[in-house]
């Protein structure tokens, strides 16, 4: 199919999708909401949701069942775009699973480290095997670090992971570092699959996450792991949209953390910072977040027949999740509107 | 058709003989073996004071259990393991176990073949293992073939460590762009699709950190052999020797292991028989008597072969045993054990009569009764030339090929009756227009076929109410057989009643009063039965109990009667009933093919009903008929609290009567069963 006419249809499903959307006012009404079963009647009887939580009843509703049900209509949705995509597009497509799901399986992963059962979880792990294709159940039945990665033996994760096997290595830190060093290994593939105007604008889009993740990545490294700079370096995303390798390397080796914030500052991404001492570890994450948010409306705007509506309309849900989660976990925890709404991505 | 006739037979002889005593009892595989302290006790017991018997007649009243418990869990493990290792398919032969053998000689050979033949297997093993390993090595050396460094010194530096990885591109671009930083040599010797071979020396003071940085790479260690000297290409030679070697030795292992297989086989295979009979003897031993000197054991054998089962043992032990023969008499003691002996054509059946119980040893066996009512009511119900014969020969299959004599039988005899009722009704495969009814077609003639039912019921009634009386006179029960509800009164009342009712019925008009008056005569001969009884044996106590609770319980027991004798034989309208929902079935079927367009469609609608027929309908009339069986007669007449006759011997060992029942493991459910089926 023709470019055009393939965006151009896409488009207008993704047009029509993110109708379902909470609307600003939605936001305001849900934070307003002293407790959780009052949020969770107001999207069950005034947003879009509500065909989705029409079995469910408020009053003793679960984080977990809530944010099941929450991505599994995410996962429908994402299903639905596939199939106006062919051979590499879909793959790629596909591939954007792969960020949900590492991040199921490294909580999974965490909650198995800590001889703790997949039952008692808070999350849910509804991504589990959408990209990978793993049995969910092996997974579930794993009672190690070490039966966890012989349970993803057949999928895509398991070369990756296959290494930490040799020897007493395979502790969670190398877990969780081995599958996201994977994650952008995959993405990296898959982008450069995709052609033209498409790939361009992907390499731009993917080269600032990867820069935001690696200003992250150093300065927690720096701060709590305390690695040396060169397992730093390594463990950085080799690729970048402003941040040259050389940028990150300078980064890496930075003697303290003034220095750091003085060539982030250089770079432009100085908003990381900018706040005070005590506020930047705990917001950093949504400012990251809030960034990407915005930069990809931009690069929507400015590309419109490109396949950046596509990325934008999943990490869009993705943030709606996230700051639906994050309202009923505040609600839970008694925090005022106004905190909440520090936590928000989408809305503020 | 009878219970087999048993004789009690008692073996007494030296304790040195009692595991080839036992072994042969076994082998005999005739004698159901009861407790012997129990029969030593018991009051018709006698010994015979003679010489010959002297000194077991001194050791009598000594007598204790057998009580020490042998483990055969190493033995059992040697031969388990012995028939995993040659691939010998454990299985019971009677022709390992007829010679005279000493088991505790033989298990100690065993064992001691056993020691060796598994130190092989573990080295075989080892040696793979070791193959395995070195061919990991080769491949990593495979990488270093081209450079003539000596490996010796390589890998056995003392301030410097060698390693060889294996990282992803990507990680080696990262590692290069970064090398400045790095405290190690490192070369890139090959490259393999995504993967990077690389080389690294360092200092050992280092290798932590060197380790740490590898590790944040993702890498894979590969593994050097330590202590070979020359060039990794002759180490590589090296060790493909030392595989070689190693492959030599496996295989010279494995022919001797071989070697033991020709020479032992036969022992191999005979210790699964002989551990089996060991276990068995161990198990009969907790049935025995012993004395200081002197083994007793006693069983029921069968008449028929006592005199096989006596010979066999004085022919082999002669003057060591003493083999006593006793009559069963019919006082109180041991309950005899009941051995069913029927013709081809009902022994089948023994397995339905066994599911309700077996027939004590004095009582008739009611299996041809049975059998012949149970072919009547399932053809009756299911008459049908076509689906009969796909029973029979569904039953011929499981009879014959897959060797389940109990369900197949049954089958193949209820297909059969099912195709000659298929003839008298006129029906192949549910259709009516393929051959003329010999007899009547039942939808046509519903009235007919529902009163036939009811007539049929009234004859197999009173052959209950017959066999009932029989089984009486041959325990000399009179109380129960001449005034029981189910005796001479009870059956004589029935038939004054049916025929008070039949009269009323047609000529309608009433009932004489002399009837009324002997029915009440009856009614009253089955309430006194017991002080009636005892009248006439001259007993000692008129009642068993207090006579105020026998005879409220009897005054129920009446009201009972009357009304389960109206409720028993309308229920036999069933059997008509069934007859014509068999034919309505199949109209159901037959109408929605004609809806159907094609006649393909038409013949495919009739093919899924019929085996839909077969399948469910016939089921159902399989369990209907059973249900007439035990509830309606055999709770008339069959006490069915026997002992089944259970001998001592093998599983395995083909005897001349030997007969594997396919229903044992469904007897624990037999009383539940028997609640259900009564409910229905």
């Amino acid at each position: 199919m023709d470019k055009v006419a393939l965006y151009a249809a896409v488009n207008t499903k993704i047009r029509a999708m993110e109708g379902d959307f909470l609307k600003r006012e939605d936001y305001m009404n849900l934070l307003q909401k002293k407790t959780v079963a009052d949020a969770t009647r107001y999207l069950k009887e005034r947003t879009s949701y509500s065909r989705l939580l029409g079995d469910i009843r408020v009053e003793n509703v679960s984080r977990r069942d809530l944010e099941d049900i929450l991505k599994r209509n995410m996962i429908k949705n994402i299903d639905r775009l596939t199939h106006y995509f062919r051979d590499d597009y879909r793959d790629f497509i596909h591939s954007l699973y792969t960020r949900y799901e590492i991040e199921d399986l490294k909580s999974l992963a965490r909650v198995i480290f800590n001889g703790k059962r997949p039952e008692d979880m808070e999350r849910p792990l509804a991504f589990l095997g959408k990209y990978s294709g793993a049995d969910t159940a092996k997974l579930f039945k794993a009672t190690s670090i070490r039966n966890l990665i012989y349970a993803l033996e057949g999928s895509a994760f398991f070369e990756i992971l296959k290494p930490l096997l040799d020897g007493k290595r395979e502790n969670l830190f190398r877990f969780e570092m081995a599958l996201d060093m994977g994650y952008f290994s995959i993405v990296r593939d898959r982008m450069q699959k995709v052609s033209g105007e498409d790939r361009m604008v992907l390499k731009k889009w993917e080269g600032m996450v990867a820069d935001l993740y690696n200003i992250q990545w150093i300065y927690r490294g720096k701060k709590f792991y305390r690695l040396s700079p060169e397992e730093l370096l390594n463990y950085t995303i080799d690729f970048g949209d402003k941040l040259t390798f050389a940028d990150r390397k300078a980064m890496c080796y930075a003697k303290n953390l003034d220095e750091l914030y003085r060539m982030t500052m250089d770079s432009g991404y100085g908003f990381l910072f900018k706040k005070e001492e005590m506020s930047r570890d705990i917001y950093m994450e949504r400012r990251i977040n809030r960034f990407i948010y915005y930069r990809l409306r931009a690069l929507m705007r400015k590309y419109p027949m490109s396949i950046i509506r596509t990325v934008g309309y999943v990490w869009s849900f993705d943030f709606e999740i996230r700051d639906i989660i994050s309202i009923i976990e505040s609600i839970r925890y008694e925090l005022a509107p106004e905190e909440i709404r520090k936590f928000l991505v989408k809305a503020s | 058709m009878a219970v087999e006739k048993m004789k009690i037979v008692g073996v007494i002889g030296k304790n040195s003989l009692l595991s080839r005593v036992l072994r042969l009892v076994v082998v005999n595989g005739s004698m159901h073996v009861i407790n012997a302290l129990v029969r030593v006790n018991s009051s018709d017991f006698f010994l015979p004071p003679s010489e010959k018997n002297i000194e077991a007649l001194e050791e009598l009243p000594f007598l204790k259990p057998y009580s020490s418990k042998r483990d055969f869990s190493h033995d059992e493990e040697v031969v388990s393991s012995l028939m995993n290792l040659f691939g010998i398919s454990p299985k019971v032969k009677l022709e390992h176990l007829g010679q005279d053998y000493d088991y505790d000689e033989f298990m100690k050979k065993l064992s001691d073949i056993h020691e060796e033949v598994h130190s092989k297997d573990i080295e075989i093993n080892e040696r793979m293992r070791s193959i395995e390993q070195k061919s990991k090595y080769i491949e990593s050396l495979r990488y270093l073939a081209n450079y003539s460094f000596d490996m010796g010194r390589l890998t056995g530096m003392k301030y410097m460590a060698f390693r060889l990885v294996k990282i992803t591109r990507e990680n080696y671009d990262k590692l290069k762009k970064n090398y400045e930083n790095i405290p190690a040599v490192v070369i890139k010797i090959a490259a393999e699709g995504k993967y990077v071979i690389v080389a690294s020396i360092t200092p050992v003071s280092l290798e932590e950190t060197v380790e740490k940085i590898f590790s944040s790479l993702n890498h894979t260690i590969l593994p050097l052999p330590e202590g070979f000297a020359g060039t990794a290409a002759e180490v590589i030679e090296d060790l493909a020797k030392s595989i070689e070697d190693d492959e030599k030795a496996i295989d010279a292992l494995k022919t001797s292991l071989e070697d033991y297989r020709v020479k032992y086989i036969e022992e191999f295979e005979k210790s699964f028989s002989r551990l089996e009979m060991e276990k068995k003897i161990e198990e009969l031993k907790t049935e025995l008597a012993v004395g200081d000197k002197l083994f007793f054991l006693f069983g029921f054998v069968p008449t028929g072969s006592v005199q096989d089962f006596k010979k066999a043992l004085e022919s082999q032990f002669g003057e060591d045993v003493i083999v006593l023969v006793d009559d069963i008499n019919g006082g109180p003691g041991i309950t005899p054990p009941t051995k069913l002996n029927n013709s081809k054509l009902f022994k089948p059946f023994e397995t339905l009569v066994k599911m309700y119980g077996t027939p004590a040893y004095n009582e008739k066996d009611p299996t041809v009764f049975f059998g012949i009512t149970y072919m009547l009511l399932f053809g009756a119900m299911f008459g049908d030339v076509g689906q009969g014969l796909v029973l029979l020969l569904a039953g011929l299959f499981l009879e014959h090929a897959a060797k389940r004599t109990g369900l197949g039988g049954v089958l193949s005899r209820i297909g059969l009756a099912s195709t000659v009722f298929g003839f008298l009704y006129g029906s192949v495969f549910g259709s009516e227009e393929i051959i003329r009814p010999l007899v009547v077609r039942p939808m046509a003639n519903i009235n007919f076929v529902l009163a036939a039912a009811v007539v049929f019921g009234i004859v197999l009634i009173m052959g209950g109410y017959i066999y009932n009386i029989l089984n009486s006179k041959l325990e000399g029960d009179i109380e129960e057989g001449l005034f029981g509800r189910n005796g001479v009164a009870g059956l004589a009342f029935y038939m004054i009643l049916l025929y008070a009712a039949s009269h009323a019925a047609l000529a309608k008009s009433g009932i004489s009063p002399a009837l009324v008056f002997i029915m009440a005569g009856l009614l009253l001969l089955m309430v006194f039965k017991q002080p009636l009884a005892g009248r006439i044996a001259h007993a000692d106590k008129l009642y068993k109990g207090s006579p105020a609770d026998y005879y409220i319980e009897e005054g129920f027991g009446v009201i009972e009667t009357l009304l389960s004798m109206m409720s028993n034989t309308i229920s036999f309208i069933r059997v008509g009933a069934f007859a014509l929902n068999h034919v309505g079935l199949y109209v159901a079927f037959a109408t929605m093919g004609e809806m159907m367009g094609s006649a393909w469609e038409d013949v495919v609608i009739l093919v899924i009903g019929n085996i839909i027929i077969i399948g469910l309908e016939g089921l159902i009339v399989f369990i209907q008929a059973l249900r007439l069986e035990y509830y309606e007669l055999f709770t008339r007449y069959f006490r069915g609290d026997g002992v089944e006759y259970l001998p001592a011997r093998l599983k395995g060992i083909p005897q001349a009567s030997g007969r594997v029942n396919f229903f044992r493991s469904m007897k624990i459910s037999r009383e539940i069963g028997t609640h259900i089926i009564a409910a229905l």
